[in-house]
């Protein structure tokens, strides 16, 4: 193998699953400094691998499973894998990440990437260690939950596996299916359907090898630095009642979507709030691998389970829906982890149908809004594919397409994803980031809203503030998402780029620099677009959903938030200005030769 | 006084900082200071814009016309008030300025018997009928409303609106302080009851319930010290649910509600 920077293996271990074999794809060490890890490389590899216009249920379609430099130091949080893919819900690139130790043993089976392809006659997992690639048979867990089927799998194989699966939703191709691992989700953009029709019920990984970081002293001693950091308060809402105190601050702040994004308040939010129902509910705090934050709160649900409690399946599956009840939201959470569905596009598809129901508009008179028996009958019923859950399981842009009339006008998505739970009216730097984001509506990748809820402008306004709000925090999260370090972490960074390339220098040996990460994040989100452009992207993709340009919000404090098309749209041409792209939203050839794009663009 | 009222403290900030403050909450457009040439003026708010009048010492219509072309062709209605005015409220101005309908160029507060020309909404169109006045050395503004529409709002009037009923129900917005008397008066009133929460881990942390704490602050910092709570970079506040501040000098007034959230709220 010739040398490669620490951290690295340079190879992706590409798997055409149809008949078990494999290939070797070499990654040079610029194509890695270009693209670090995670996200970014995964970008690079669709470009590379996936054929132009592929369906993304096909056989030809890939899937990768990223993994970064970071990975297996001690870094805090360090621990994530990127899983990416051409979206069934999106049609567009989607990456999802997902954390602990099947990043850690997928690494060190001595890839940085493994890329699934081709597709099974029978349901099979693909084994992959040091000994190479395999496919067995997986009939006994087909139609298992994912979490049980990682767990009979690793019986099977021994402790030294680590187990991603899809659940049945997977397997039914429901389009907004999840891949998990040990209870956490790769969740958005039906990335689980792409293995489910691939027939692959799991990827199992064992660690096989080392992989050395340049300078394992330094290493050592930013990990000491940044764990202490890490217990400081720029983290302590995740470690002392998680994401879920966002709910009822959300709920203060007239920014909590409700009843399909028709109100930004829930009447019923003190009964999901975290600061009461950790009191009463509280079983457990847990950690990913090699985190030292620990955000995962676990919850008791009604009858004895447990659920993992997080301010988007609550928001999704609670105030979206109209439901409060905790118990009924806690089990839908529950069986959403079961089914392996995104919580985020399973509520923002049942609330619009619970709409569409209301309205009229389709005939299911059992759905309405606030009733929990329905949510989860509904939930069901898109898991089995089965009534009405056969066309909930396309998501809200296609439901709305195939029922028609004003349907659409209501369906909260962009691009076909379903909006997080951050309502753009109040939130208008967020409006933007949602709007542009090559994933579409999503809290990841663009994280604007924090810039929002700083107070360093009008929030519910928007111009130049807005736009390069959401500029910089797109750029952060493809820094972050690359490198891999969980977002949690963020605020402990007082100067992230340079803080940044100091870890990737320390790891890689490279004289990286904040500059040069800067461009990296420019380099990986016009990657994000160039995939997407290839795919057919048209400037009309960045857009909002016309319920959010069409009605007013009225607030408690008396004003009215309102979001014009003119106001958006004047936003996007800021936010394509700033980034160097024209009023169609499509770089030059200059910008794409000076990042090392024009290879891609070919 | 012997002191610019604009630098006269009211329960932590100065008046103009309390003033500005005010206004910029209860409008959406620009907020403009007209001073006299060379004036100091204390801290303000980010993004008050200031002038001068042309010529100093020539009364109220001098800084109307000031202000009034500062605003020129951005907007089409000002709120103009007074720097010594420490119990303007919010909800005083919001009426005010609703209360300016397209039949008429001022609206104009009546109070205590009087008028109050610095408390009132103008048409900023009237700016060549106040440069005119001042041509003529016709110095009052008075003589402004004998030549343009004027509607004037009693204090029923004033009242009608629910939020002014309620949260300044004696038309205290009006007060003004023109001799010492009237400063110390003025600080010997309490500062504005305001409801404070705090959400997520703040409120385990600082011992705050389900339920609001009424407290006394007159300012954002005020605020937080009642519940023990620093406002350092880790802390953002929401008043009324509606903007979203960490100005410790903001400005507070009777009835608002504050929410304090961890600045790293999001998901």
């Amino acid at each position: 193998m010739p040398d490669v920077p620490g951290g690295y293996f340079g190879r992706a271990l590409v798997v055409d699953v149809t008949d078990g074999a494999a290939e070797e794809l070499p990654l040079d060490e610029q194509t890695l400094r270009r693209y670090i890890g995670g996200v970014g490389l995964g970008t690079y590899l669709m470009h590379r691998l996936a054929p132009d216009g592929v369906d993304p249920l096909a056989p030809e379609a890939p899937l990768a499973f990223v993994f970064s430099p970071l990975v297996g130091t001690p870094l805090t949080t360090s621990a994530k894998f990127a899983v990416v893919a051409k979206s069934p819900l999106t049609e567009r690139l989607n990456d999802a990440l997902a954390s602990s130790h099947f990043a850690i043993a997928g690494k060190l089976s001595g890839h940085d990437a493994l890329v699934v392809t081709g597709a099974r006659e029978a349901p099979s997992v693909l084994l992959v260690d040091g000994d190479g690639p395999r496919v067995d048979d997986a009939a006994d867990l087909w139609g298992l939950p994912a979490a049980e089927a990682e767990h009979r799998l690793r019986e099977r194989l021994g402790p030294a596996w680590r187990v991603a699966a899809i659940g049945p939703a997977g397997e039914r191709l429901v389009r907004y299916a999840t891949v998990s691992h040990d209870g956490r989700h790769a969740g958005r953009g039906g990335l689980g359907a792409v293995l489910g029709s691939k027939r692959i019920k799991a990827v199992a990984v064992r660690a096989a090898t080392k992989c050395a970081t340049a300078h394992p002293k330094r290493v050592l001693a930013a990990a000491r630095d940044l764990r202490a950091r890490s217990f400081g308060p720029a983290t302590a809402k995740y470690r002392e009642l998680g994401t879920l105190a966002n709910l009822l601050a959300f709920n203060a702040l007239s920014t909590l979507p409700t009843r399909n994004f028709q109100e930004a308040t829930f009447a019923g939010a003190p009964q999901l709030a975290a600061e009461d129902l950790a009191e009463a509910r509280s079983v457990a705090r847990n950690s990913c691998a090699s985190c030292s934050i620990g955000c995962e709160h676990i919850y008791a649900t009604k009858g004895g389970g447990q659920a993992r409690v997080e301010y988007e399946n609550v928001f999704a599956l609670g105030p979206l829906c109209g439901v409060a009840d905790p118990d009924v939201v806690l089990s839908a959470s529950a069986r959403c982890d079961a089914l392996g569905l995104d919580t985020i596009s399973a509520g923002g598809t049942i609330a619009w149908a619970m709409e569409c129901a209301e309205r009229g508009l389709i005939d299911a008179p059992w759905l309405r809004f606030g009733d929990g028996a329905a949510l989860l009958r509904a939930l069901d019923e898109i898991g089995s594919r089965t009534g009405l859950g056969d066309l909930l399981g396309e998501g809200s842009r296609r439901a709305s397409a195939v029922v028609g009339g004003e349907a659409p006008s209501f369906a909260t998505h962009v691009k076909g994803l379903e909006l997080p739970g951050y309502e753009p009216r109040t939130l208008q730097a967020m409006a933007l980031g949602m709007a542009v984001n090559a994933r579409g509506a999503d809290h990841n990748r663009s994280g604007a809203y924090e810039a929002d809820l700083a107070g360093g402008h009008d929030r519910m306004a928007g111009g130049a503030a807005q736009a390069a709000a959401a500029i910089v925090t797109e750029d952060r999260a493809a820094v972050m998402d690359s490198l891999i370090l969980c977002k949690f972490l963020r605020g402990v960074f007082a100067d992230p780029f340079p803080e940044w390339a100091a870890l990737l220098s320390a790891v890689t040996g490279w004289d990286v620099d904040g500059n040069e990460l800067q461009r990296t994040a420019v380099r990986i989100v016009l990657a994000k677009r160039l995939f997407n452009l290839r795919e057919g992207w048209t400037r009309a993709e960045d857009w909002l959903p016309d319920r959010f340009l069409a009605e007013t919000l009225e607030l408690e404090s008396g004003r009215s938030a309102t979001l014009t098309p003119e106001r958006l749209r004047s936003m996007i041409d800021a936010y394509y200005a700033g980034r160097g792209l024209d009023r169609d939203g499509l770089p030059d050839a200059e910008q794409l030769d000076a990042l090392g794009l024009h290879v891609l663009a070919a | 006084m012997g002191t610019p009222k604009a630098t006269l403290e009211w329960h932590g900030s100065t008046l103009l900082r309390r003033v500005t403050g005010i206004v910029a909450r209860a409008t959406s457009g620009p907020v403009v200071v007209v001073r006299a040439p060379g004036q100091e003026l204390p801290a303000m708010p980010n993004g008050v814009e200031v002038t001068e009048d042309a010529r100093e010492g020539r009364g109220p219509l001098q800084g109307l016309a000031a202000g009034l072309a500062a605003l020129d062709g951005r907007e089409e209605v000002a709120f103009v008030s007074s720097t010594d005015a420490p119990l303007l409220h919010p909800a005083f101005v919001r009426r005010v300025v609703a209360a300016l309908d397209g039949e008429h160029d001022v609206a104009l507060p009546r109070a205590g018997g009087f008028p109050h020309p610095l408390a009132a909404a103008y048409r900023t169109a009237l700016l060549p009928d106040v440069e005119k006045l001042l041509a003529a050395d016709r110095m009052r503004p008075a003589f402004l409303f004998e030549t343009c529409r004027v509607r004037r709002l009693d204090e029923a009037l004033l009242l009608d609106d629910p939020a002014v009923a309620a949260f300044d129900p004696e038309l205290d917005s009006v007060l003004n302080l023109n001799e010492p008397e009237d400063y110390e008066a003025a600080r010997e009133r309490p500062a504005p009851e305001v409801a404070v929460r705090c959400y997520g881990a703040l409120r385990s942390r600082h011992g705050a319930g389900r339920s609001p704490v009424l407290v006394r602050a007159a300012t954002l910092a005020a605020a937080a010290a009642a519940v023990d709570l620093e406002l350092d970079e880790h802390v953002v506040a929401a008043l009324n649910g509606d903007q979203i501040t960490r100005d410790p000098d903001e400005p507070l007034a009777t009835g608002d509600s504050v929410a304090f959230v961890a600045a790293d709220a999001g998901g």
